[in-house]
């Protein structure tokens, strides 16, 4: 087992980040634009930060190279099935599924189901950066994007990868009203590699809790909330460090970092 | 890593609840298809799905969830087969599942009385769902796999995942290294999928993906796959708890294609790297696995890229065979559902067949059309998703 550091981060996630993000400039590719949800924007310009933050990655063997993503499922624009399902409005005015199959699915955007997929952070990012090793997709609510730096941290402390790429993106900012508290748009990765350098992680893990969960964390950045606060931290200079985030199913996801004097210990 | 037991399986599929019908359906070669009543005259290009043949009832607290439901069949099915012991930190459950989790219930209350003209008026539903708290909680995934660990009681690790089609067989791999790396002692990891509702259907119809003459596999005619629903879950175990288990698993490999989000790569580099980083995990040579359980969706592309890549991993001569021909496609589940057919397939010492595959393309694999009784002892299944996330598991029979 290899001990496992944090060499680089990035977010998008503060005011002055989000209102700094200009998808058209900061995508590797605009026309992909009109393919990616407002979250998937988030996560994939994330994680070209996070890896010019991490001078010379291409060095590491594409192979070698891992990519682990929370994200919320069903991410896709419920507009796109409008004029579908306008179409399969009945004369008493309630929705007829079989009348949408009949009338709405000529009205259904073909790459619908493909504009939608959760996974697509990672369709894009392993496409843009030649990431081709070890992979997941964790969709836990806001455990995500702590499932997917458990899942980061295991890959490069099996072996299974030297470099990878973990955390979440969500956007949440117009669910406010459906989850009846304050929530927002954010995304934060970090870069995973062997080592034990002051960064090192000292443990990971999703747990369910017995005792449910107490608090809510807010605003709501959702899959990104982990990484997002993970990531804070590590700017402020906090070296020796645990980030707990709880969903309100019971999942609890957690990351510890041991500190300079344990590294050296 | 280190090897694994598979102590118990359960597993829902067009092909019957439960293990033995599953198995009976392998041994005929049997195509679990139906041509659903309601379905043909609500216009779609295809009415002929691969549905779970027996009635599905819901999960009290998850309605109209049928792929909980199926869910909930599996698990109860691998709880009897080998009931969780130890303490609950020692538990675990690793889930894949995908879309469907948008249920047509939530289409048809959530989002399409909110519908104006040709767009979604976007604050009369937050309005309207604020009222309603049930309805953004029905469809995460996270709600469904806090239910399996509270079912099962554990307290350890817990994975849910969404990878398309490789989520299933990417849950196994993770439950798997759970108990391989010593993280727990008995693990329930599998998937779950059900989108056979007009409007799966026609999010897969536009695609160009379904087939309208039946799922044939690798066959020269094949146009596509029937869309499938299921469940499987695989209960994993240390060795030592279990030395005489169904089957072992022996390694897992997962690669991503780095080619974009909807054609996999062109030359299968990556479903090359994800079988290859299969047998270095399991320490084994190509030639010493006995079958090759292909993803095989029968479109195609699909079909020609993975043989191009089973080919220049294993040669001409290992069998090969899709059991999307029996099954359709079970989408997130599809990894799983097939994990369990290769257990019970190795343990009942079968290679199954391809079913559907009467006239097999010239891919250059040997392509198994019927079921033989070879006495396999090691078996790698393919998954591979949209957004270029594959993953291989290899399989040993038991002892």
């Amino acid at each position: 087992m290899r001990a496992v550091q944090i060499t680089a981060w990035a977010s998008i996630a503060t005011a002055e980040e989000r209102e700094a993000f200009n998808p058209r400039r900061d995508l590797p590719n605009r026309k992909h634009l009109k393919l990616m949800t407002p979250s998937v924007r988030l996560g994939v310009a994330a994680i070209g930060k996070a890896l010019a933050a991490r001078q010379g990655w291409e060095d590491v063997p594409a192979e070698r190279r891992g990519l682990f993503v929370g994200t919320t499922p069903g991410t896709g624009e419920g507009g796109d099935l409008a004029p579908a399902l306008e179409a399969a409005v009945g004369a008493d005015g309630a929705v007829d599924l079989e009348r949408f199959g009949r009338e709405g699915e000529a009205l259904v955007p073909p790459l619908w189901l493909v504009r939608g997929l959760s996974n697509n952070i990672l369709g894009f990012a392993s496409a843009y950066w030649d990431l081709r090793g070890v992979n997941g997709n964790r969709t836990e609510g806001r455990v995500s994007g702590l499932g997917a730096l458990v899942d980061g941290y295991w890959a490069v402390a099996e072996g299974r990868a030297d470099l990878v790429i973990a955390g979440g993106a969500d956007a949440l900012a117009e669910a406010e009203a459906i989850l009846g508290h304050p929530a927002g748009d954010g995304a934060a990765f970090v870069v995973l590699e062997p080592g034990a350098g002051p960064l090192r992680v000292q443990r990971a893990g999703v747990r369910l809790r017995a005792e449910g969960c107490a608090t809510l964390a807010e605003p709501d950045l959702g899959a990104a909330d982990g990484p997002v606060r993970l990531v804070r931290q590590l700017a402020s200079g906090a070296r020796s460090l645990r980030v707990e985030v709880c969903d309100p199913m019971g999942l609890t996801g957690f990351i510890e970092l041991a500190g300079p004097d344990a590294a050296r210990a | 890593m280190k090897r694994v037991a598979v102590a118990a399986v359960g597993v829902v599929s067009s092909l019957g609840v439960g293990a033995e019908a599953n198995l009976a359906g392998i041994r005929e070669g049997r195509q679990g298809a139906v041509t659903l009543d309601w379905l043909a005259p609500a216009g779609l290009g295809c009415s002929t799905v691969a549905q779970v043949p027996s009635e599905v009832v819901d999960l009290p607290g998850y309605p109209d969830d049928r792929k909980v439901a199926l869910l909930a069949a599996a698990i109860e099915e691998a709880l009897a087969g080998y009931p969780p012991d130890g303490p609950p930190e020692r538990r675990g459950i690793f889930l894949g599942t995908g879309l469907s989790s948008v249920t047509p219930r939530e289409i048809e209350e959530d989002v399409s009385p909110h519908v104006r003209g040709e767009r979604v008026d976007r604050a009369l539903a937050m309005g309207d769902l604020s009222r309603d708290r049930v309805a953004p909680w029905r469809h995460l995934p996270e709600r469904a796999t806090a239910w399996g660990a509270a079912r099962i009681g554990a307290r350890g690790p817990v994975g849910t995942t969404f990878s398309a089609c490789a989520a299933g067989a990417e849950a196994i791999a993770a439950g798997a290294r759970a108990v391989a790396r010593g993280e727990a002692d008995w693990v329930i990891a599998g998937g779950y999928d059900a989108m056979i509702h007009p409007l799966g259907m026609a999010s897969f119809d536009v695609l160009g993906v379904l087939s309208h003459q039946g799922c044939r596999p690798f066959d020269r005619r094949r146009d596509g796959f029937l869309l499938g629903e299921g469940a499987a879950v695989l209960v994993l175990v240390p060795e030592d708890r279990c030395p005489h288990p169904l089957a072992w698993i022996l390694g897992a490999g997962s690669s991503l294609d780095a080619s974009g989000i909807t054609a996999p790569h062109p030359e299968g580099v990556g479903a090359e790297s994800a079988m290859r980083r299969a047998l270095r995990d399991a320490g084994l040579r190509p030639e010493q696995v006995d079958w090759v359980h292909a993803h095989g969706t029968a479109t195609q592309v699909g079909d020609a890229v993975e043989a191009g890549a089973i080919s220049r991993v294993f040669g001409a001569g290992v069998p090969v065979s899709s059991l999307k021909g029996a099954f359709g496609h079970t989408l997130a589940a599809a990894g799983a559902v097939e994990s369990a057919a290769t257990v019970l397939a190795l343990r009942a010492g079968l290679i199954p067949g391809t079913a559907m595959c009467e006239e097999p393309d010239d891919f250059g694999i040997n392509v198994l059309r019927a079921t033989t009784a070879s006495a396999p002892k090691i078996a790698l299944s393919n998954s591979f998703g949209f957004g270029g996330q594959n993953t291989s598991v290899i399989f040993a029979a038991g002892e």
